[in-house]
């Protein structure tokens, strides 16, 4: 017993002894340490502009700048450097950005990163020289996308922030704010809530249609006519009597498009018909339209940092009868977070439009998601094959 | 055991207890931080620190700390000091500190500290234990120098940072990775038992009499050896 409260004792007390110890060493540290951290960080304003002079913090809460965008600097010529934080491959990809008193970048620098390839070390010296006119046209660099494409929105963030901070104001909107305001615009009645429609009949004017929720018209969107690119119609199509030509074949297709019915196919009557191949339906306009289930990273992926979900990745589709994607959606999927989650993404799955089963394959892959991307692929490779075995060729 | 005096201790650190060459501790630091010469000289300063301050502590406590205790107390007390080091490196050394990276944290556990706690300070007396760690500092700051001064040359073609001319044109790189850190350290070992002409592994401390797998390995060989230093 007198041993047990021995070592007790004994332990307690050299840890107290040590603790004390080691407050008295960080009181002397610490603050070194947070001058030495301070200085460090204004070299680093000097490597992102090297003219800079007299850096001083300044207070951005005053400012409407990009939400990205966590502290800004300026410096005695009218420069500043802007701090950023984005998320590329991975969350905390946080960049320095100087830009000088005539909006051109003069330098960045990744100061903290958990990307996987290194590219964000290197990617910088592309956009050094940028302005808010020229930064668009800096390609990424494939096979880093995400990390670069962060990158650059970084970069153009700070650009942006730079023209705030002088008095100026840009459009800081996202695409689907942008959108979402063009079809208010078109269609103000709808009181800015609107759902895509998705199309099942070949369509040659209409790229997307949106249906007011409130059921009081459609918005088309075309890049057949110049300079008006949002068409609305009212809930049955109709655009007014006087409309230019062009306009009355969109409200045509609209009406086409919203008065599309879909008849069940049995697809058990068909033999050899792909797993793939959940249901199928045929438009009154002989179109086909299916619903597909895609075995992507959910099912023939796992590791130990991104276990596979086990779902399959269901996609809905509507095909021309000779073989020509109509479109293609993502219904629901469990890919990995931040990764293969990106075939939900419009940008990914619109990239079928228009395809045949010669050139489905030409499509950008989703980066860092090679399983998900096959997985997909081969789904819709299903639907020509399901065409043909409905069409009785095979 | 023979009564050592104070010059021997400070000075077997250096060669024949070596705690790099001869009692085979601290291989980890040992492998990693001799790719340059400026990190294996730095990292075996900061362990030297270490080493004689736990020493001095360790021994200063020995009779207090509790024999069932002692390994978390020694702990303790050396991540203390590997703290305490961290944080004036931070404060005053800053490239050091960013150079060592996690290999200064790791000082905490590294086996020459433990071991010569447990070795040395813990039965000995302040004034030797320090002498000890003194020795041993030396000695594994001294191996650490050679090791990386054959890495850093013939695989970076430099010293201490400094490039030297021709050398540099001829490179191989295979001795800046682990695999040439190995081949190095090894070719070492093999030069100090040269040197001490087979000597230096029986030493008493750590023989197979102090072996803790004693049981364990060939016995005629063991029995030989014990007999041998008695």
């Amino acid at each position: 017993m007198k041993n047990y409260i021995k070592t007790i004792v004994s332990l307690t007390v050299i840890c107290a002894v040590i603790s004390a110890l080691l407050a008295l060493g960080n009181s002397i540290t610490a603050p070194i340490i947070e001058k030495n951290q301070a200085s460090a960080a204004n070299e680093s304003l000097k490597v992102v502009m090297p003219d800079g002079e007299e850096f001083q913090e300044v207070d951005i809460t005053k400012y409407k700048l990009p939400e990205s965008v966590s502290s800004v600097f300026s410096e005695k010529n009218g420069g500043y450097v802007f701090t950023v934080e984005v998320t590329g491959y991975s969350s905390g990809l946080i960049i320095m950005c100087g830009v000088d008193k005539n909006g051109t970048v003069t330098g960045t620098l990744p100061i903290a990163s958990a990307e996987t390839l290194g590219y964000e070390n290197t990617y910088g010296e592309k956009l050094s020289g940028a302005t808010l006119e020229t930064i668009d046209a800096v390609d990424t660099i494939s096979g880093a996308t995400k990390t670069t494409a962060a990158y650059k929105t970084a970069v153009k963030d700070s650009l942006n922030a730079f023209v705030i901070m002088g008095g100026g104001s840009v459009d800081l909107r996202s695409e689907e704010e942008i959108l979402n305001d063009e079809l208010s615009k078109a269609l103000p009645s709808a009181d800015g809530k609107f759902t895509e429609v998705f199309l099942t009949e070949n369509v040659t004017h209409i790229k997307a249609l949106f249906k007011a929720d409130n059921e009081t018209g459609y918005v088309a969107y075309t890049l057949s006519l110049d300079g008006n690119n949002y068409i609305a119609t009212d809930k049955d199509g109709n655009v007014p009597e006087n409309s230019d030509a062009t306009v009355v074949e969109i409200s045509n297709e609209i009406k086409m498009l919203i008065s599309s019915k879909l008849t069940e196919i049995d697809i058990t009557a068909y033999q050899n018909m792909p797993a793939q191949i959940q249901k199928a339906y045929k438009t009154n306009n002989g179109n086909f339209v299916f619903e597909l289930r895609a075995a992507g990273y959910g099912i023939n992926g796992g590791n130990q940092w991104h276990p596979a979900s086990g779902e399959y990745i269901y996609i809905k589709a509507s095909a021309s009868a000779d073989g020509k994607i109509i479109a293609v959606k993502t219904l629901s999927q469990k890919e990995s977070e931040g990764i293969g989650d990106a075939c939900a993404d419009k940008k990914f799955y619109s990239q079928f439009d228009g395809k045949t089963e010669e050139n489905y394959g030409e499509i950008d892959a989703i980066s860092g998601a090679t399983i998900t991307t096959n997985g997909y692929k081969t789904a819709i490779s299903k639907i020509f094959e399901a065409i043909k075995i409905l069409k009785g060729e095979v | 055991m023979k009564k050592d005096n104070n010059l021997s201790i400070l000075l077997k650190g250096i060669l024949l207890e070596n705690p790099v060459f001869v009692l085979i501790l601290g291989t980890c630091p040992t492998l990693a931080t001799t790719t340059t010469v400026i990190g294996a000289f730095s990292m075996g300063l900061a362990a030297a620190v270490v080493l004689i301050c736990s020493n001095a502590v360790i021994s200063l406590l020995r009779k207090v700390i509790p024999d069932t205790a002692r390994i978390p107390c020694y702990i303790i007390i050396i991540a203390g000091f590997v703290t305490l080091v961290q944080m004036f490196m931070q404060a005053f050394l800053p490239a050091i500190y960013d150079l060592l990276g996690v290999y200064l944290a790791l000082i905490t556990v590294n086996c020459i500290i433990l071991g010569r706690a447990e070795m040395f300070a813990g039965k000995n007396s302040v004034g030797k234990s320090v002498l000890d760690g003194v020795g041993m500092g030396i000695g594994f700051t001294l191996a650490l120098l050679s090791i990386s001064t054959i890495r850093e040359i013939l695989g970076a073609g430099s010293f201490a940072g400094i490039e030297i001319p021709f050398i540099s044109n001829y490179k191989i790189e295979f001795f800046v990775k682990a695999p040439g850190g190995l081949l190095v350290y090894g070719i070492m070992i093999a030069v100090v038992i040269k040197l001490t002409k087979g000597r230096a592994p029986y030493k008493k401390d750590f023989s197979c009499a102090g072996c803790p797998s004693k049981g364990l390995c060939n016995p005629e060989l063991c029995r030989d050896r014990v007999k041998e230093e008695a």
